[in-house]
């Protein structure tokens, strides 16, 4: 019979869950300031989908300007602060936060069997810097917004419009609430699993966002370094990157691209992990090469700290040291490559349930592995020096970043819509929504590689005749692009109202999260199951321990697997 | 430990010999901990951003040291002051170790006595900072990047220095309203952490910018 | 004697004296295993390097050449 350890509380459920893990009553505390990591999730959902939007706006902006060689849609100079803006706000304000803070904070703590993360209230903080930041970026757009690009190089950053000193603030705050969840992820992460969950029983999203922890805390406060360098330039005239005083613009793309392919890397990982997750769970097979795949993400990440330079081969930097950073970046595909072959190898012989979220998937493996191939051949001195600061570079990050972040996370907001909400969404919806979505961006960023290769140049808001049609081809296909966004959100809508609702489990899933309701409970878990196996061995029972256990029943503590002790 | 820190009462601080609250704080404080950790490893990276700034600068851009502006060397920074200030710094290190050692065998005298004088050394760090920011004669903050570099990189550690004395100030507080036990002192342990590191940082600055 | 060699001798006798009390509770710490232990006992052997710093710096070995 179940034993339970002196002067612990025991009861039904909810009398017990109300002493270690009481839910809040106000609508405040519920909706608005809200410790729970699942909450707080959605809410870096919404504020990250409004920022895509204004984001994906400015875009389209680009692309009407450029439906011309010399448009007229706007001004040259507000091109420049509106594709600056884009990217700012895409890299900082949408993918980093949506990939972190949505999903991590949504999936990874029930993944892991856990209640929440290590500090509520740090995530609560973490968050709250979010919106606050964009409304700083934004508002840069009042006085003059920044026009050097997202990479801000010196000396033109430091002659920039004033909204620039607010981009520096903005981008800093929000480096701040990065290194926070880093914290916070890492600690949950290495403290907080559910016991008998050893790492190489983890879901693969978690060791995802392990992966991803170190860059969190490790590369972005290298950033907020460089930003506040830049700043007290601007402001006080500290001459980190002037050379008249002995400073050196080259500076800046060491201290900023330090940080800045760590966090491309941040951008992908997790999602990655959301692959990872969908693809045996639609195949009904278990993940081929857990462990390639699990390692290959501590190996990426590792690595990612040793490639920056390959940002500045045309900065001037002496040759001998473009080699070791060109062979790096080149040896960075093999980790990558062993997870597309596992990813393949996982689909192969598969029972293969074309849902939205596998479509996504799929999608996703074509256009990331051609997005990582033109990395590939950028990484490439000889070619870089001829493709450097064209739109094949454009083509290239595109494809990794939409092709790869963006499709993922469809991918993610499909899969997991209906443990969110307790809704399905419109199934026939959803795969119309993925096809529009998947032709019109090759439509709109293949043309991009022949452009640059053309020797189109980025950054310019005309452009020689000879380069028209495709930019028009682009541009119509963009506009494409913007209705499938739309037809997406309405599709998320439409689930509120007529989605079918969801059970715990409509995927037939083997992960933590779902084996709760949808939505989940408060407090995740009755009880804290025990974790006897990794979960992809679809077929066999699922590993866990305890889930419905009775109340007051022995519950195991991670302190020991062996020796259980009841925590209430 | 599926417990959130914000879940459980705050119940007075008693020692639990073992029992069941006694494991919910040590798994709590095993958090704690490593998350504090982190947080100084992210505080290391700050610096060595900006070291890394100051090294590259100095080794790959600028043909001499100290630079020569307006056809005059800069003069070097006074060596020997830094040493005594370090001395002081160093030496607060040394107290407040024997502060936190003091407070885990129960001598809470000898506790509030170390805490003390490393505030006082810490103060006179401080005073001796702005001491040296008066007489320094580089060319200011924004002159040239001896200037940038030094007043960046030490003001930034004299800030957490300041930050330092501040957090040591509410430690002993908290101490004297009876918060921590003599098993139970997490915020302490923090305390003499963070101020070891800032101590450490002050190696590396006192080296770079006094020895190189 | 300027104030510059009393700035010396002081640093000197205070280093010699901070770095012993550095070594003495490095000794004590030596046989814990907490997180907390092993980076004091880290952070302490640092602390005692950089009162070597101070004794080089005080005669002059550091910065090459002699500093001001």
């Amino acid at each position: 019979m179940a034993t339970v350890a002196p002067g612990v509380p025991t009861g039904p459920y909810h009398a017990v869950l109300d002493h270690i893990h009481p839910e809040p009553t106000s609508f405040i505390r519920k909706y608005i300031f809200s410790i729970d990591a699942k909450v707080i999730g959605i809410q870096y959902m919404i504020t990250g989908a409004i920022f895509f939007v204004i984001a994906g706006m400015l875009a389209e902006i680009i692309r009407t300007q450029l439906l011309s060689p010399h448009g007229a849609i706007i001004s040259a100079a507000t091109y420049n602060s509106v594709y600056s803006m884009h990217g700012s706000a895409m890299v900082w304000f949408v993918v980093i936060p949506l990939l972190t803070g949505a999903f991590g904070n949504f999936v990874m703590p029930m993944q892991i069997g856990a209640r929440d993360v290590a500090f509520p209230w740090l995530n609560l903080v973490a968050f709250w810097i979010f919106p606050v930041a964009g409304v700083i970026l934004f508002s840069s757009f009042l006085i003059g917004a920044p026009d050097a690009g997202w990479t801000e190089y010196p000396p033109i950053s430091l002659q920039g419009p004033p909204g620039t000193n607010l981009w520096c603030v903005a981008v800093f705050l929000i480096g701040i609430s990065s290194t926070m969840t880093g914290i916070n992820f890492l600690v949950t992460m290495y403290k907080m699993r559910a016991p008998g969950m050893t790492f190489t029983r983890m879901p693969l999203f978690v060791w995802a966002q392990f992966a991803t922890t170190p860059l969190l805390f490790i590369a972005t406060t290298a950033l907020g370094a460089a930003l506040a360098a830049l700043f007290i330039e601007r402001v006080f005239g500290v001459p980190f990157y002037d050379p008249k005083r002995g400073g050196s613009p080259v500076l800046w793309q060491h201290m900023f691209w330090f940080y800045s392919h760590p966090a491309v890397y941040i951008m992908i990982i997790p999602g990655f992990g959301i692959i990872s997750e969908v693809l045996p769970t639609f195949a009904r097979k278990p993940i081929f090469g857990y462990k390639m795949i699990a390692f290959s993400s501590v190996a990426i990440s590792l690595l990612s700290f040793s490639v920056w330079a390959h940002h500045m081969f045309t900065s001037g930097m002496v040759p001998w040291l473009q080699l070791p950073f060109m062979i790096i970046t080149m040896v960075i595909a093999i980790p990558t490559g062993v997870k597309i072959f596992s990813w393949m190898a996982t689909l192969w012989g598969g029972s293969i349930n074309w849902k939205t979220p596998a479509l996504y998937a799929a999608g996703f493996l074509i256009t990331f592995t051609y997005g990582g191939l033109t990395g590939f051949f950028l990484a490439a001195v000889p070619l870089d020096y001829h493709e450097h600061g064209t739109y094949f570079v454009v083509a290239h990050f595109h494809y990794v970043l939409y092709g790869g972040s963006i499709m993922s996370m469809f991918a993610g907001i499909y899969y997991w819509w209906p443990k969110m909400t307790g809704r399905m969404y419109n199934e026939k919806l959803g795969q119309l929504q993925f096809w529009v979505t998947f032709i019109a961006f090759n439509a709109t960023f293949t043309p991009m590689h022949w452009l640059g290769l053309l020797g189109m140049p980025r950054r310019v808001a005309t452009y020689d005749p000879q380069f028209q049609f495709w930019n028009q081809f682009a541009t119509y296909s963009s506009y494409v692009m913007a209705l499938a966004t739309v037809l997406f959100f309405y599709i998320l809508f439409d689930s509120f109202r007529n989605g079918k609702k969801a059970g715990p489990n409509p995927w037939g899933a083997r992960t933590l999260e779902w084996m709760v309701s949808s939505p989940p409970p408060y407090y995740n878990f009755k009880k804290i199951p025990a974790v006897l196996a990794a979960p992809y061995d679809f077929g066999n029972p699922l590993p866990y321990l305890g889930l419905d256990a009775a109340p007051g029943a022995t519950e195991a503590t991670p302190t020991s697997v062996s020796h259980p002790v009841p925590t209430y | 430990m599926a417990v959130s820190v914000a879940s459980h009462g705050h119940d007075a601080p008693h020692d639990d010999h073992g029992g069941h609250d006694d494991i919910i704080y040590n798994e709590t404080r095993d958090m704690r901990l490593m998350g504090f950790v982190l947080f100084l490893v992210s505080d290391v990276v700050l610096f060595s951003s900006y070291i890394f700034a100051y090294i590259y600068l100095r080794n790959s851009i600028q043909p001499n040291w100290p630079p020569i502006v307006n056809g005059h060397q800069l003069p070097r920074l006074d060596t020997a002051f830094a040493a005594f200030n370090s001395v002081v710094l160093f030496g607060s290190g040394v107290t407040m170790h024997y502060a936190l050692e003091n407070w885990k065998h129960a001598n809470k005298g000898r506790f509030n006595l170390f805490m003390f004088f490393t505030i006082l050394l810490g103060l006179g760090f401080l005073g001796g900072q702005a001491y040296e920011y008066a007489h320094a004669q580089i060319g200011g903050w924004s002159g040239n990047i001896f200037g940038a570099s030094f007043f960046t990189l030490t003001g930034m550690h004299g800030g957490h220095v300041a930050v330092g004395v501040g957090f040591l100030i509410a430690l002993w507080i908290q101490a004297q309203r009876g918060v921590y036990t003599q098993s139970k002192f997490f915020g302490l342990t923090a305390g003499t952490l963070y101020w070891h590191f800032v101590d450490v940082i002050w190696v590396v600055l006192f080296f770079l910018f006094y020895l190189w | 004697m300027d104030l510059a060699t009393i700035e010396k001798v002081v640093a000197f006798i205070g280093a010699l004296i901070v770095f012993s009390f550095a070594l003495v509770g490095l000794k004590g710490e030596w046989p814990k295993s907490g997180l907390d232990d092993n980076v004091t006992k880290v952070l302490l052997g640092l602390m005692a390097f950089g009162c070597v710093l101070v004794v080089l710096a005080c005669f002059g070995v550091l910065p090459h050449g002699g500093g001001a």
